[in-house]
């Protein structure tokens, strides 16, 4: 030990070092001896102190995936690092180091106590996951900006922290502190009373306003973001999303170079909208009907799953009371043969045990037979039902989006009636007002208008063609997905069931086994 | 003329009473009781005209019972008999308690011929203050407070069967004892999931089933036969010997008609009895009246009452005596002539108009009575084979309120169960049931109890506190969560709810005890396998969360049963052995078979020395614990039993504080305010003494005052207080002036001795300084505020005396 207080050379973190810490900080009991003779998993340590030790550079903790609780204290650690496999870690101390930058703490999400206390830090940052924390200690460090403290507000757990000794906290800092953290107990290791409290809140009055406003704010964005979310994947779900307010419309003329500048003809703008709130209707009335089809699904999914769950339990209760039958039954002959010494009788009661487990193995594998086939037949039907309604719903889907074609269509021939008619007052001079500059090299001859037309209304078509293709695609994909899943979940338990009941029994036919052994 | 016929009417119809001559009307009563004011007279001549054509159109009808004198001898009209009353307590508000108090508060007696109408009715006012009456009475009385309760409660006079007129209920039921119709609620049946499992396919012969079924049902056929016949047997036994009376026993009850109230349809009430009474009871109706109207029964009673319409409005079922009906009407066509007001508030108006007041006084019932309920504060009622009893509250010294005895024969020799019923008692007792038969006693207790204990069975023949017994508790009461401790003698089985550690049920198998001598305060029964039981965890995986946990404690062994994982049938289980404890502890040898499990889990590794050494320690610690906990419910129950047998040797019962008449603390502390009040009081009657007495008792009380007299007095008084004041300053003074000489002879000496004095005679003189400086600031003060004040008390005096009824006509 005096070797490490003496040198001046750093100490690595090695293996070693790790048992012989590990051994001096178990319990010195029995519970320590067996530990010693039998060797510790590093896995299984909970707490591990490693303070005074010289240590440079944390390494090498990656194997205590359950440590609940760290000593890193009075060391000259210079950055915090290798601490990511710690994921349990509620308590930690590097105070009395050399650490220049809060980092490599993202983690360690559980972490409730946090000491930093006598380092050189300069910035509060990079603490964003440590929702947790309850006690953290940042004294005697180099913060010199006190509004740096308002990045704690996130902490809304944080009742204790220790800031003094800080370049910022030489003057009046305390009820700045106490205004900005109101979840703050004790600040400097003393209780906030409410008088303090109250006085600090009336004199930062405004700028806790702001700051309050601005949380709110983005608040409520967050959780417009997280309800937009929500609905997204609801429609998606239902296969009907990138349909809603014309999502789809815009998309048409994404690509389109043309289109949109044709569509702004002056004869063209009365059919463009009237277009566009056909299709947008079309669109909306697809993505109710998808709504409602995927709430039909559902329920009859939350059908299926109910009766199956209640054959299972049914099957359930059966097999316990076979079981537990059976032992009661082991327990009375095993009682009796305790009290027995001839050996033939002992030799019948053992074979006639024996007998009774061959029994209890057909019933319980009959029961399982039995379940294995009734909810086959079930899973048949309901697959069947699934395709139906699957089958059924492409079909409606694909006819909106014929619909969708026909207006389309509709729309083109107008396009191309309107744009012919144009370009003939072109060509005879005869327009009355000034196309615009673009416009007018459409309209240069027959073949560029009438090309161009047709590319805007091809790629239209081909994005109404996409949008089916993957919405039907998608419909089969889940369907299939979600049978393939049902008829794994059944094989797998099956195949569990049946092995529960043979281990079982092979166990108690060892036990059996034994016992004959013994009297032999 | 009129006055004529009453004078003759009297002289038929009252005949000297034979009976109640031993009770002597209220002589208090009002005017009202013994006189008939014009109304009442007009409206007798009516009924008395509504009788005469009522006698010569149906001649073969029975009189009708329609102005018996009252108390007075005075003939009353029935329908002004009643006096609707709504007295202020909550307990007579709805029918059922209303009747109830009558049949508990008044003593039945028969009527004195069963087959003839009584010859007199008296108010409901007497019959209270007599606490007695007949069926009449009773009506009477009941229908009165119905109706003030806003009932449409009507009395009825008819014909009854002879154990309704004698209020003989040893035939019937008793109605505490009747089992209720227990409706098994059908559940909702789940709805048939279209994907339900089909159920595996029956593989037994159809056949053989429906033999099965058939011999089953024919055997239960022949039980079934067997019991009716019994049944009938007993029936025919108990059958009332005939009655050469049956159907003409006059009697009188009450009918109360649906629509006020919210009563949903209509029921008679026996007043003898309270209850409500279904319509085969009664044999024939020939009048009912309630405060408004007199109404004669039209319809055939030859099959009892029950096929009766009671719609009052129709005229060709119910004869009514005044025109004023608030019935709905049946007219007959044709007879739209007949003066008949229609519109409602008409109604009302004729209703004052025609129907005078009743000539009742109030009727008042004391609280006290109201609580006493019965005379004597007790009543006992006959059943078929059963015996209730009532008691008033406080009456009985253990706070019983009433008893049920039940009978195994009807002649009641065999009692064979009792109940009883307790209020206010300070340890919460409230019912006993006790089995005579099996000696069981089960005690229920209100909540707020020690220990939260609700429930008691026990056997009164097994004493002692190994004896079988089971006791519930509230669980959400006590800490631990107890809901019931079952014990028997070589058993103790624990229910719990609502624990942290999720244990549901603890069962402690004891052995025999080994006889053994010594002191038996370290005899406890010997444990031999404790079992808990524990609810699954969700915090814990399944497979780690114990269901049950064994500890045999004469094998050394620990047993741990787990919970079933989702979807498992098997659980996994763990059998320890207890460590040898070597000499020094701690040191336990702990091996790896000391330790044998079955893990559902196949691929569970075979756990390590140091987990295996844990656990060992971890389930002795739990054991001892548990048979700590053993160690501690059996104290308790001791405890329990204890306390029981204290108050059962001491019974108190508690008073509200509310209760002011009971509570003698109140009442003390109530009386200690009074008296103080008083004492008070005189004190200041003595305090105002006459300040001109002396000077008036000077010049000899003269009973004349004149003006000199006047002036002479008040200048003495004047004069008097002058002195006094001055007198007083004198003092004062004279005080003031000793102490400052005191001081100043105290300082001289002082200065004279100063060189000579001990340290104490120094701090004695420091002290004494000190002191007579602060008594001569006091007097200084006092001179100075009396010097002040004394002009003012001058100058009130003066006023006071100009004040003064005796001097001021002359002084000013």
């Amino acid at each position: 030990m005096n070797r490490l207080y003496d040198t001046v050379e750093p100490t690595v973190i090695d293996e070693d070092l790790l048992k012989q810490c590990i051994e001096e900080q178990g319990t010195a009991s029995e519970a320590g001896r067996i530990a010693k003779k039998e060797g510790l998993d590093f896995s299984e340590v909970e707490s591990l102190r490693l303070d005074f030790k010289n240590i440079l550079k944390i390494d090498n903790l990656w194997f205590f995936t359950n440590l609940v609780k760290l000593n890193l204290d009075n060391n000259i650690i210079e950055k915090i690092q290798n601490l990511d496999s710690l994921i349990h870690l509620e308590w930690l101390d590097l105070s009395f180091n050399n650490i220049e930058k809060i980092e490599g703490l993202e983690k360690l999400t559980k972490l409730k106590d946090l000491t930093l206390y006598n380092n050189q830090i300069t910035v509060l940052e990079n603490m964003d996951k440590l929702v947790n924390l309850h006690v953290f200690s940042i004294g005697n460090n180099n913060l010199s900006q006190i509004d740096n403290v308002v990045y704690l507000r996130r902490f809304r757990e944080l009742s204790c922290l220790n800031v003094a000794g800080n370049p910022f906290a030489e003057g009046d800092y305390k009820s700045y502190v106490v205004a900005h953290l109101p979840s703050i107990t004790y600040l400097d290791f003393r209780l906030v009373s409410g008088h303090m409290r109250e006085e600090a809140i009336t004199q930062y009055q405004d700028a806790i306003d702001v700051i309050e406003h601005n949380e709110r704010d983005d608040q409520k964005k967050q959780e417009k973001e997280i309800s937009r979310i929500a609905e997204e994947k609801e429609l998606r779900e239902a296969f009907v999303d990138g349909l809603m307010g014309g999502q789809l419309f815009d998309d048409l003329f994404l690509e389109d170079v043309d289109g949109p500048k044709l569509n702004q003809l002056p004869q063209m703008i009365e059919a463009y909208e009237l277009y566009k709130s056909k299709f947008c209707k079309i669109c909306e009335e697809l993505v109710t009907f998808g709504l409602k089809e995927a709430q039909n699904r559902a329920r009859e999914r939350s059908l299926f799953q109910s009766a199956v769950n209640k054959a299972k339990e049914a099957d359930k209760v059966q097999g316990v009371a076979g079981i537990n039958e059976f032992l009661a039954y082991k327990k009375k002959v095993l009682t009796e043969l305790g009290q027995v010494s001839d050996a033939r009788v002992i030799d019948a009661k053992i074979s006639e045990l024996q007998e009774e487990l061959n029994t209890v193995w057909d019933t319980l594998m009959g029961y399982e037979l039995q379940l294995a086939e009734q909810l086959e037949e079930v899973n048949k039907d309901f697959e069947r039902t699934m395709s139906d309604m699957s089958g059924t719903f492409t079909e409606i889907v694909q006819n909106y989006f014929t619909q969708c074609r026909e207006l389309e269509l509709m729309h083109h021939d107008k396009l191309t009636e309107t744009a012919l008619l144009i370009m003939e007052k072109v060509v005879k001079n005869e327009l009355e007002e000034e196309l615009p500059e673009d416009l007018r090299l459409l309209f240069v001859d027959k073949d560029t208008i009438t090309n161009a037309v047709n590319t805007s209304h091809d790629l239209h078509n081909q994005r109404i063609d996409n949008k089916e293709d993957d919405i039907v695609t998608r419909v089969g994909n889940s369907k299939e997905s979600y049978n393939a899943r049902i008829s794994e979940g059944e094989v797998q338990r099956n195949r569990h069931r049946v092995a529960e009941i043979n281990h079982f029994l092979e166990n108690i036919r060892d036990e059996l086994e034994q016992y004959e052994n013994l009297d032999r | 003329m009129e006055d004529l016929d009453i004078e003759l009417s009297k002289i038929t119809v009252s005949k000297p009473k034979v009976q109640e001559n031993e009770v002597v009307p209220d002589k208090n009563a009002p005017n009202s009781y013994k006189s008939n004011n014009a109304k009442e007279i007009e409206v007798l001549n009516y009924a008395e005209n509504f009788r005469r054509q009522f006698v010569h159109l149906y001649r073969d009808r029975k009189p009708l019972f329609l102005a018996p004198p009252n108390e007075f001898s005075i003939e009353k009209l029935v329908c002004t008999t009643l006096r609707p009353t709504l007295l202020p307590y909550k307990e007579l508000y709805d029918w059922d308690g209303a009747s109830q108090f009558v049949s508990d508060y008044l003593s039945y007696v028969p009527l004195e011929c069963p087959n003839e109408l009584p010859e007199s009715l008296f108010s409901p006012t007497e019959v209270l203050r007599r606490q007695k009456g007949n069926c009449f009475d009773f009506s009477n009385l009941l229908c009165s407070l119905l109706l003030g309760a806003g009932y449409d409660a009507y009395c009825v006079c008819g014909y009854a069967t002879k154990e309704v007129t004698l209020m003989d209920q040893s035939r019937s039921q008793c109605p505490l004892l009747k089992k209720k119709d227990t409706v098994l609620k059908e559940e909702g049946k789940a709805k048939e999931n279209k994907y339900d499992v089909k159920p595996p396919r029956d593989l037994r012969s159809k056949y053989l089933i429906k033999m099965e079924e058939r011999t089953v049902k024919e055997r239960q056929d022949e039980e079934q036969r067997v019991k009716d016949a019994e049944l009938a047997r007993i029936a025919e036994l108990e059958k009332p010997a005939p009655d050469e009376l049956y159907g003409m026993r006059v009697h009188c009850w009450v009918l109360v008609l649906a629509g006020k109230r919210e009563v949903p349809e209509n029921f008679f009430i026996e007043p003898t009895t309270g209850n409500c009474v279904e319509a085969d009871e009664y044999l024939g109706i020939e009048t009912l009246w309630n405060n408004t109207n007199y109404w004669v029964n039209m319809q055939d009673c030859s099959h009892g009452i029950g096929e009766m319409s009671y719609d009052l409005g129709d005229i060709a079922r119910w004869e009514f005596m005044f025109p004023h009906n608030d019935k709905p009407l049946l007219m007959l066509p044709g007879e739209e002539e007949y003066d008949m007001p229609l519109d409602e508030e008409e109604d009302e108006v004729e209703e004052d108009s025609d129907m005078p007041g009743s000539w009742v006084n109030e009727i008042t019932i004391p609280l006290e009575d109201l609580q006493r309920r019965c005379p004597q504060g007790k009543r006992t009622i006959l059943y078929k084979q059963a015996k209730y009893e009532i008691f008033a509250e406080y009456l009985m010294q253990d706070g019983m309120v009433s008893r049920l005895t039940e009978y195994a024969d009807s002649a009641l020799t065999q009692p064979v169960k009792s109940m009883e019923w307790f209020k206010h008692r300070v340890d919460k007792l409230e019912t006993r049931e006790t089995d005579l038969v099996t000696n069981k006693v089960t005690e229920t207790y209100g909540a707020g109890r020690q220990r939260a204990l609700r429930q008691h069975i026990y056997y009164s023949n097994q004493t002692g506190s190994e004896a079988t017994r089971i006791m519930e508790f509230d669980g959400s009461a006590r800490t631990d969560g107890l809901k019931a401790r079952e014990e028997t003698p070589a058993k103790l089985t624990e229910h719990y709810c609502d624990r942290d550690d999720c244990l549901t049920k603890r069962l402690v198998n004891y052995t025999k005890r080994v006889k053994k001598f010594g002191p038996a305060e370290g005899n406890e029964k010997p444990v031999n396998q404790v079992t808990e039981f524990y609810s699954r965890d969700p915090s814990i995986p399944a497979d780690d969360d114990i269901a049950e946990l064994t500890f045999l404690l004469n094998e050394e062994k620990i047993f741990i049963k787990h919970h079933l994982q989702d979807q498992r049938i098997i659980a996994s289980t763990h059998e320890y052995l207890k460590p040898q404890q070597s000499e020094d502890k701690g040191q336990v040898q702990i091996t790896t078979d000391m330790v044998s499990s079955f893990q559902v889990e196949r691929r569970a590794k075979n756990p390590k020395l140091m987990h295996i050494y844990q656990t060992i320690m971890s389930l002795i610690e739990k054991e001892e614990r548990c048979i700590e906990n053993v160690r501690i419910s059996e104290q308790e129950v001791r405890d329990v039993l204890e306390q029981r047998t204290q108050e059962e040797l001491t019974t108190e019962l508690s008073v509200s504080i509310y209760d002011t008449a009971r509570n003698d603390t109140a009442k003390k502390r109530r009386e200690e305010i009074e008296r103080k009040k008083r004492d008070d009081e005189a004190r200041r009657e003595e305090m105002e003494l006459d300040y001109l007495a002396p000077f008036l008792a000077r010049i000899g009380d003269p009973a004349q005052m004149t003006a000199e007299l006047a002036q002479q007095l008040k200048e003495d008084c004047l004069e008097d207080l002058k002195q006094r004041l001055i007198d007083m300053a004198n003092l004062i003074q004279g005080r003031f002036e000793k102490e400052t000489q005191q001081l100043q002879w105290k300082q001289n000496w002082y200065q004279q001795n100063q060189t000579t004095m001990t340290k104490e005679e120094e701090e004695e003189y420091v002290s004494y300084c000190s002191e007579a400086m602060f008594r001569i600031h006091i007097l200084e003060e006092r001179l100075n505020r009396h010097k002040e004040l004394a002009p003012q008390k001058y100058v009130a005096l003066e006023s006071r005396l100009r004040g003064d009824n005796r001097l001021a006509e002359f002084l000013n």
